[in-house]
């Protein structure tokens, strides 16, 4: 153990001094930030150069006191006057290129509950929307003229509303949406560290592979055992990955708690499920990484390896064809089947475990169970092949050596 | 004599149904330079690569005086692979205290040693450059260096001098006398029977996977070290077998090469040659290590002596 961990140092040290990685460590986190703010800056800096003029024709004088007081708590961005002009008046007083909309709130309109409005080229499409928010208080204006009482008036205008209520023994069950995010949060967490240190993970195919090619593995060999050097990898590459993760936060949690600050985001992320969640991640790490570290010790030539190891290094992304499935039905048949397969299961579970209100506690332990077996199973095979493969110089090996070696 | 650090002793290895070592045996000393030699594919590597314990022998031991029976003392050994190379975009110093490290060699020490060595070999100020930035000779020197850095007691060196210029290898075999001078037991193996013979204090010869000749450098020449005779002019090849001392005879057009036992004395050898004999150009030499390589990695010896023995 004590080689494994002065490889995994080295192999830490040297890829932390390498300029590819730093620069992809910080501009990863960048991008994302990038990536969340500029629409919406993009969208935010439209809304704030043009408001939508809404001048509105209301010869009955109901607008100011009746109507604009709904408006107040609509973030409409609207500017809003009471005009006389008539509506060509109207148009003939537009700039060009203006937002604006005539709004005829005369009494025959609102009797007839048909109410008309004019827009320019510019208006949004968005106003037809929010425009119906005028709706109810119309309607109950003109439930008031008809004589109804303010009883009878709420009994029409609210209708019929089904409540969804869901039996359980949680308190917090009434609480459906914060639940929710209660679960997402830490999933969401999980599923970043298995990201990051599956793409880390990736990284010891290159090492293993590399050090083959530069025919430096003998020398090592020389000093520890081919298992030592294996497992120093999968450790050094695990810390570089957990690096990755903790950069990652350091710069992207403060604006995330900055853009998101209804939600007690930090409340919800250290929960007791989170631990689970983590195990899940790093038992996907240890199954990838030996995984890539038995593959690259038969790989010298990147560019000339088979289809078989192609194959496999697209195994991590193998969930991907799985997230349709499993966002509409959580439960349901191909989760289930993801959830057993050891090469799916880790982001699978991550992702069902964060949609389930209610967790399969019996699937859970079965999964993992099959996990943590073909974590054992392929780090026997890895071992088999890296420790001959890693001496192998001058090609890649076949599929039929690979078997021989696994035999052996 | 020196007290022996590693003794291997019936060494056996098969690759396939191949039988690649057929008990060998050897012992390297302290302060000494044993050199292993033989043509490729005699099992020299297999042979270094079995003593490191990268390789598993079917058949017999490997002893490291000093330690535990089966126990191989890593730390205590300094290896140069004959496949070598080092990490390309790492800076060499940080590439020679990983290997110090691997080896449990204090890095405060390791790094003055480091920068003594490449001061030695012409490296000096090149500690903060990649292998990448220098020419392959300087590459090997820091191989070299990467070998030693952690103070060896045993050296083992495979083919330390290919690819090396003259005036490198030159700089390379004062370096492994200085160590040998210093203690360490060395052994190494190579093809450059002139740099063996000038450095080695012991050899052994192997050829297919068989040890065919083993012992001091002085016992090897006594006892193969004899004299050949060239001689150009048309003569007949069975006249010339006839003649005292002669084992064997070469012939190519009318050139005629006269290898001698070992036990002839030249100037009467000289003397009681044929007078018959047409002799154009005459030249009487000692056979050297090279040759001797020459003669057992094309069979020729062994050849002989299985005519010999059948005769």
């Amino acid at each position: 153990m004590r080689n494994s961990l002065k490889v995994a140092r080295w192999e830490f040290k040297r890829n932390v001094k390498n300029k590819s990685f730093i620069i992809s460590l910080l501009l990863t986190p960048v991008l994302f930030i990038l990536f969340a703010t500029l629409p919406t800056l993009l969208s935010g800096s439209g809304d704030d150069a043009e408001p939508v003029n809404v001048s509105v024709s209301d010869p009955s004088g109901i607008w100011a006191e009746q109507i604009e007081p709904y408006l107040s708590n609509a973030d409409l961005n609207w500017e809003t006057s009471v005009v006389t002009a008539s509506p060509d008046e109207w148009r003939d007083g537009l700039d060009e290129d203006e937002s604006a909309v005539y709004l005829a709130l005369d009494e025959a309109a609102l009797s007839e509950g048909q109410i008309t409005y004019y827009t320019t080229e510019d208006t949004p499409d968005s106003f037809a929307g929010e425009v119906q928010l005028l709706a109810a208080p119309l309607q109950q204006l003109n439930l008031q003229n008809a004589g109804l009482s303010a009883e009878q008036m709420a009994a029409v205008t609210n209708g019929i509303q089904f409540n969804a209520e869901e039996l359980s023994d949680s308190e917090q069950a009434a609480d459906t949406g914060v639940n929710e995010l209660a679960r997402i949060i830490p999933g969401a967490f999980a599923g970043l560290i298995l990201f990051s240190i599956v793409m880390t993970g990736m990284m010891i195919f290159q090492s293993a592979s590399q050090e083959k090619k530069e025919k430096v593995s003998e020398i090592v060999l020389s000093s520890l055992t081919p298992s030592d050097l294996m497992q120093g990898k999968i450790i050094g590459y695990f810390w570089l990955g957990m690096l990755q993760v903790g950069v990652w936060l350091l710069i992207a949690l403060p604006f995330v708690i900055w853009r998101f600050n209804d939600f007690p985001i930090m409340e919800y992320l250290f929960v007791p499920e989170l631990a689970l969640l983590i195990v899940i991640a790093l038992i996907g790490y240890l199954l990838f990484a030996a995984l890539f570290v038995g593959l690259g010790a038969t790989v010298e030539d990147i560019s000339s390896t088979s289809n078989f190891q192609g194959m496999i290094m697209m195994l991590p992304f193998s969930p991907l064809i799985l997230i349709g499935p499993i966002l509409s039905d959580p439960n349901g048949l191909a989760a289930q089947v993801g959830t057993y397969i050891p090469f799916t299961s880790p982001a699978v579970m991550i992702m069902r475990l964060s949609l389930l209100e209610e967790w399969p506690w019996v699937e859970i332990g079965i999964a993992l169970a099959i996990l943590v077996l073909s974590v054992w199973l392929v780090m026997k095979l890895a071992g088999k092949i890296f420790e001959v493969g890693i001496l192998l110089y001058g090609k890649n090996a076949s599929m039929g050596e690979i078997m021989k070696w696994v035999r052996s | 004599m020196s007290e022996i650090a590693l003794t291997v002793q019936s060494l056996q290895k098969s690759f396939k149904d191949q039988q690649v070592l057929h008990d060998v045996s050897f012992n390297v000393r302290k302060g000494e330079i044993t050199a292993l030699l033989g043509p490729n594919g005699a099992g020299k590597s297999t042979t270094i690569r079995s003593i490191m314990g990268i390789l598993y022998p079917d058949h017999g031991t490997i002893k490291f005086h000093g330690e535990k029976e089966g126990q191989i003392p890593k730390h205590k050994i300094g290896y140069l692979p004959e496949e070598r190379g080092l990490y390309k975009n790492v800076k060499i110093m940080d590439i020679l205290l990983y290997f110090a490290e691997l080896k449990d060699y204090p890095q405060k020490k390791a790094k003055e040693r480091a920068l003594s060595y490449l001061k030695k070999f012409g490296l000096e100020g090149k500690d903060k450059v990649s292998i990448e930035e220098l020419s392959k000779g300087m590459g090997q020197k820091v191989q070299f260096i990467a070998s030693i850095i952690h103070e060896p007691e045993l050296l083992i060196l495979d083919e330390p001098f290919s690819g090396l210029d003259p005036v490198s290898q030159e700089v390379f075999k004062e370096e492994i006398r200085e160590l040998a001078r210093n203690g360490t037991a060395i052994l190494l193996s190579a093809h450059q029977m002139n740099l063996v013979e000038e450095m080695a204090d012991r050899l052994i010869m192997i050829h297919k996977g068989r040890e065919v000749i083993s012992g001091t450098m002085d016992e090897v020449k006594r006892e193969y070290a004899s004299f050949k005779c060239t001689i150009h002019g048309l003569n007949d090849e069975n006249k010339l077998k006839t003649i005292p001392y002669v084992t064997r005879v070469e012939q190519q057009d009318n050139v005629s090469v006269l290898f001698l036992d070992q036990n002839l004395k030249a100037a009467e050898w000289i003397r009681k040659l044929p007078s018959d004999i047409q002799i154009e150009e005459f030249r009487l030499d000692r056979i050297s290590l090279h040759e001797i390589f020459i003669d057992v990695a094309s069979d020729r010896t062994l050849a002989a002596e299985e005519e010999e023995k059948y005769a």
